[in-house]
Parts: C-alpha cells; sequence; structure tokens
C-alpha cells in the first residue's frame, strides 16, 4: 500500500501541495503581477518590495508570523476556526496559505517582466479592432507571454517542492498532512538513516533537475520574437 | 452628409490641444502639423485610446465621449479602426489569423476575407508568420486587419512614415484604392505633406496644439506657402491626357490648351501593362505637386528650349518674401506659385497683370505614383 510508506506518503502531499499552490499562485500572481506592471505610482516599488520579502526573508521568520497569524489566538486564525471549525495552523491549509507566500515572488516577478515587455501596443490594436478586457488577456496576453506562464508555474512548483523552514513552522510533521519530502528527508538525516536519506535527496535533485531543464528547453523553443 | 463633431481640449505638461472643428465622413481627410502639433493625440482621442480629454466627440450622431455627462465609449466599443505607425501585428499569430482576428469580432461582417486579401495584394503572404514580412508587406497586413473589422472611421496614424519611397507610393495608391472600392471615410495623420497631397481630399492643420487651416486639400496647401511651414508649392490634380513611352514621359492636361509633362508614371491607375509607344489613360486623375523654387518666368515664348512645361500665364500677386518674392501665377483658371530672387523679379520688372511664360522641368512634377520607378 502506497499510503502505508511514509516517503511515498510525503511524495503525494508534497505534489498535493505544490500542485494546489501553484495553481492559487497563477490565479492570485496574474492580476498582481499585471497591476505592477501598469502601475505608474511611487507606491510601486512599496508594493514590489513587499512580494520580494520571501526571496531574502529566513522562512522561519516567515514561518513564525505566519503561525502566529493563523493560530486561534488571532483573527484569521479565530475566524477560521469559527467558520470552520478546525483549527487552521498545522493544516494542509496552513501550508497552502505559508507556500502561495513564500513563492509568491517567483510567480510574480517573471510574469510582471513579460507583461512590462508586453507593453501596450499590441493590446491597444487589439481594442481597435474590438477585443475587450478578457478576449485581450486570452487571444494575446496569454499566447504572447505563454513561455513567461510556463517558467512561472514551473518556478512556482519547483520552489514549493524544496520549501522546508514554512512548513515546518505552521504544518508541523503530520504524515498525510502536512508531512512533505523536505521535512521527511529531515527526520531521516535525524535518525542517522543516511540511506533513505540520500534517497530522497537525489530523487529531489534529480527532479529538480528535470523540471528546470524543462523551462529552459521550452523557452529556448519559443523565444520572444522582436524583429 | 453625416460628420464626426470634434470639439475637445487635452492638457498635459506645458501642452494644451484645443480642437473644435466638424470633419466629413467622406474621402480621406489628411492632418498635417510638425511634430508635436497634437496630431497623435487627436487620433488617441477619436480612437479612446486617452481618457485625459475635455468635452465631446460626436460620430454620425453617436455620442462617443462626453466629459460634461461622463459618458466615456471603450475604443472596442467605438467602431473606429487605427493603423498605427508601426502595424502592430499580433506575433504570435499568421497573416490570416491577424486577418480572422478582426473577422470574428466583426459584429455585422459584409466585407469577405478573401476579396480583401485579393485587395491588399496578401495572397502570397497569408500563411507567413507576420515577423517573417518586410515592414511595408506589415503595413499591408495591418492595412487589411483594420479594413476587415469593417470601421465606420479609419484612423491612420504615420502609416507610411518608417517605409522606403517604393512602399511608400504602393501604399498610397492602395489607399486611395481602398477609399474608392470600400467607401470608408479615413482621417490620415502625418507630418508629410507630399502624402498627404497624394490621398488627402481635405486637410486639417494643426499647429500648437491648435487648428491653423481646413479646407480642400490643393487650397489649404496653396494657403500654407505664405507661411514658412512648408516648402512653396503648386498642388495639382489633374486627367491624365496620355503616356509617351518612347520618351519616358507622362502628358497631363491642364486645360484645353495647355498640358504637362512629368517621368512616365510606373503604377498606372488602371494597371494596363504599357505595349504601346503611346497610350492614352484620359479617364484618370493624377495627384502632384510643383515646387515654387522649380519653377522659372520668362517675359517671351521660347521655342529652343529643352524644357519641356513652357506656359503662358498672367501675374496675380507678387509677395517680397526676405530675398525672394513668391508670384502667384494664372494658367487660365489653374494657379502656380512660383519662387524667383528678389533681384530677378526687379531685373525682368515684373508686375501684376504681366503676361509671363513659366518653365519648369519634366522633373520638377513630383508625384508619388513614380517614386518606384
Amino acid at each position: 500500500m502506497i499510503t502505508q510508506n511514509p516517503d511515498l506518503l510525503a511524495l503525494i502531499t508534497t505534489f498535493q501541495m505544490a500542485t494546489v499552490t501553484t495553481v492559487i499562485l497563477l490565479l492570485i500572481g496574474t492580476p498582481l503581477a499585471w497591476y505592477l506592471a501598469q502601475m505608474r505610482s511611487r507606491y510601486k516599488v512599496l508594493v514590489e518590495a513587499l512580494v520580494a520579502l520571501p526571496l531574502v526573508l529566513p522562512p522561519t521568520v516567515l514561518g513564525f508570523y505566519l503561525l502566529l497569524a493563523l493560530s486561534p489566538q488571532y483573527l484569521p486564525g479565530k475566524i477560521w476556526q469559527d467558520v470552520t471549525g478546525q483549527q487552521l495552523a498545522f493544516s494542509f491549509t496552513a501550508i497552502i496559505i505559508g507556500s502561495v507566500l513564500y513563492s509568491l515572488p517567483f510567480v510574480v516577478q517573471p510574469l510582471q517582466k513579460a507583461f512590462e515587455q508586453l507593453g501596450n501596443d499590441v493590446l491597444e490594436a487589439g481594442k481597435m479592432l474590438g477585443a475587450g478586457p478578457i478576449d485581450r488577456f486570452f487571444h494575446i496576453v496569454l499566447p504572447i507571454t505563454k513561455a513567461s506562464f510556463i517558467t512561472a508555474a514551473s518556478l512556482g512548483f519547483a520552489h514549493t517542492v524544496g520549501e522546508f523552514g514554512v512548513v515546518l513552522m505552521i504544518g508541523g510533521n503530520i504524515p498525510g498532512e502536512t508531512r512533505v519530502l523536505s521535512i521527511a528527508l529531515f527526520d531521516h538525516v535525524e535518525a542517522f538513516n543516511y540511506a533513505k536519506a540520500h534517497a530522497l535527496a537525489l530523487s529531489l535533485l534529480i527532479g529538480s533537475m528535470i523540471l528546470l531543464a524543462l523551462i529552459y528547453l521550452l523557452n529556448y523553443q519559443r523565444p520572444v520574437d522582436r524583429s | 452628409m453625416s460628420h464626426l463633431d470634434i470639439n475637445i481640449s487635452i492638457s498635459y505638461d506645458s501642452f494644451t490641444l484645443a480642437i473644435k472643428q466638424q470633419l466629413p465622413m467622406k474621402g480621406i481627410t489628411g492632418i498635417f502639423g510638425h511634430s508635436g502639433s497634437g496630431k497623435s493625440t487627436l487620433l488617441k482621442s477619436i480612437a479612446g485610446l486617452t481618457k485625459n480629454v475635455q468635452g465631446s466627440i460626436i460620430c454620425q450622431d453617436h455620442t462617443l465621449f462626453n466629459s460634461d455627462a461622463k459618458l466615456f465609449i471603450k475604443a472596442e466599443h467605438r467602431n473606429i479602426g487605427l493603423v498605427f505607425q508601426d502595424s502592430r501585428l499580433f506575433p504570435h499569430l499568421t497573416v490570416n489569423d491577424n486577418l480572422l482576428f478582426a473577422v470574428k469580432r466583426c459584429k455585422n461582417p459584409q466585407l469577405t476575407i478573401k476579396d480583401i486579401i485579393e485587395l491588399t495584394d496578401l495572397t502570397a503572404l497569408i500563411n507567413k508568420k507576420v515577423t517573417q514580412l518586410s515592414g511595408g508587406e506589415q503595413q499591408r497586413v495591418a492595412l487589411a486587419r483594420a479594413i476587415l473589422a469593417e470601421p465606420a472611421l479609419l484612423l491612420l496614424d504615420e502609416p507610411l512614415s518608417a517605409l522606403d519611397k517604393q512602399n511608400k507610393s504602393m501604399m498610397l495608391c492602395l489607399l486611395s484604392k481602398i477609399q474608392k472600392t470600400l467607401n470608408i471615410p479615413m482621417l490620415y495623420v502625418s507630418h508629410s505633406l507630399a502624402e498627404l497631397q497624394q490621398v488627402a481630399d481635405n486637410l486639417l492643420v494643426l499647429k500648437s496644439g491648435d487648428i491653423s487651416h481646413f479646407g480642400n486639400i490643393h487650397q489649404i496647401i496653396h494657403q500654407l506657402n505664405n507661411n514658412d511651414t512648408i516648402h512653396q508649392q503648386t498642388s495639382l490634380s489633374l486627367p491624365i491626357k496620355q503616356h509617351l513611352v518612347d520618351y519616358g514621359l507622362t502628358s497631363l492636361r491642364l486645360n484645353d490648351q495647355q498640358e504637362i509633362y512629368l517621368p512616365l508614371i510606373a503604377q498606372q491607375a488602371n494597371n494596363k501593362r504599357i505595349t504601346n509607344s503611346t497610350i492614352s489613360d484620359e479617364n484618370h486623375v493624377l495627384r502632384c505637386f510643383v515646387f515654387a523654387s522649380d519653377i522659372s518666368i520668362t517675359k517671351h515664348e521660347h521655342s529652343g528650349s529643352s524644357i519641356v512645361n513652357h506656359l503662358a500665364a498672367k501675374i496675380s500677386n507678387i509677395t517680397a518674401q526676405q530675398r525672394n518674392t513668391l508670384i502667384t501665377v494664372f494658367c487660365q483658371q489653374q494657379v502656380f506659385y512660383v519662387q524667383i530672387s528678389l533681384w530677378s523679379t526687379k531685373r525682368l520688372a515684373l508686375k501684376v497683370d504681366d503676361d509671363i511664360y513659366i518653365q519648369f522641368k519634366a522633373s520638377a512634377v513630383h508625384t508619388l505614383n513614380n517614386e518606384g520607378s
């Protein structure tokens, strides 16, 4: 049974977490990146700094404040508990929230750059041909910036898979719920079970390498033609 | 006749564009002005691509914009087409897909894509990626795409400024043909008076955000001769009399007695292949212009001159301009503008109502129709 193998269970949890996180990141990150690309206000740098914060902040700092926020003593955690009847901290939902915040810059930044490079010219051309905002997004923006969406989604997914500090702080180590590959690996190392640790580490290494190679390959096949 | 009523003002930095004008929704109206005169801003306001506008724009009784009523019809709902200077084709689509983009969003399609592809001569390019096209080809696709959206008004924002002379000539012929075939009213913005002279019926001149002139293209160009803003010229629209193929000349009928010659036009209006040495082409009118500085005056008829255009005329006005004089003459009903030196004016003792002869070489008659020859 797959579910009886704790490492495979961690793999499934990791995959679920990364998939859900990536979908949410694309849903949140796309409008945020668009807003930042169009933003002309001086406060743009503040929003950009806020989005980029997880790049420089130790994951444990973010994890610590999230742990406080998601606990029943504070408003977000309390509201969640009142509505669902369950604690938010140390749940799958908690690690999704943490992952989304932690991987946000990996999705927003490539998309923002792509939208900035796209500019308004082709969008104005679309407007003059009768295309509304949603039509323009799906038939002009998305196809032209497809490579950046692939990059953003892949980076968001890969970064979520490799998460450790945030997940440990707000998710703990609950098998089938919050125990992901990086935490399983840490467990094996702590228990001096280097063979299992090696298997997990190597598979993460190879998996990440394959994913990154695929990103570069996809971007290589679809270069942005500016001629 | 329906109109485009513009009553707008736009201010940014230290520049203010203030336009109050009724433009005909018929033929091609040229909008001329130097850089920073507000041409493109005006076009963007009509298109709905700028919101920082006060006033109103009414197109054929439909209010597109009224700042008092807080009404702003979005660009995509105005049914106005715009051909940009830089074509702005969708790089991820082929030529055909770019055209289909317009067709799919056209609310009441009357034109067929096949007809427009033929009209704009795009058949050979239809499956190509737009990034593989030359500048001239890209503009032809942009024009075809704009037409296929079937706009009530087509705006052209310096559409030929990035093209070489040969492509400009081809595009100008195409624009004229499209306008005549499909009868789409057009507003054509350019800083090139030569381009506008070739295709526009009316001319609106902008100067520092204000309208300085508006009216018939030839009349306005002649009015501009009294300013320092243009190279002084005579703007002509004359019927083609014949093509003298063996001599490399085309003759235009000036009046019953007079004709003028210019280098053989390369692209004949009816696309006939030249097979005879002399071809009559009376049904077509050619736009051309002669710079005032290329015309000279003589008091006597010369029979032994190599200059082919030698026309009897009468002086109607003499205006001194620094070291030169601008002399207005009439060859029967046709006005010509001549610029000669003040010294020559005195030497010849020229005065109003004098009968004189004007002369200019065939090569002094310019038309963008033969730029590709």
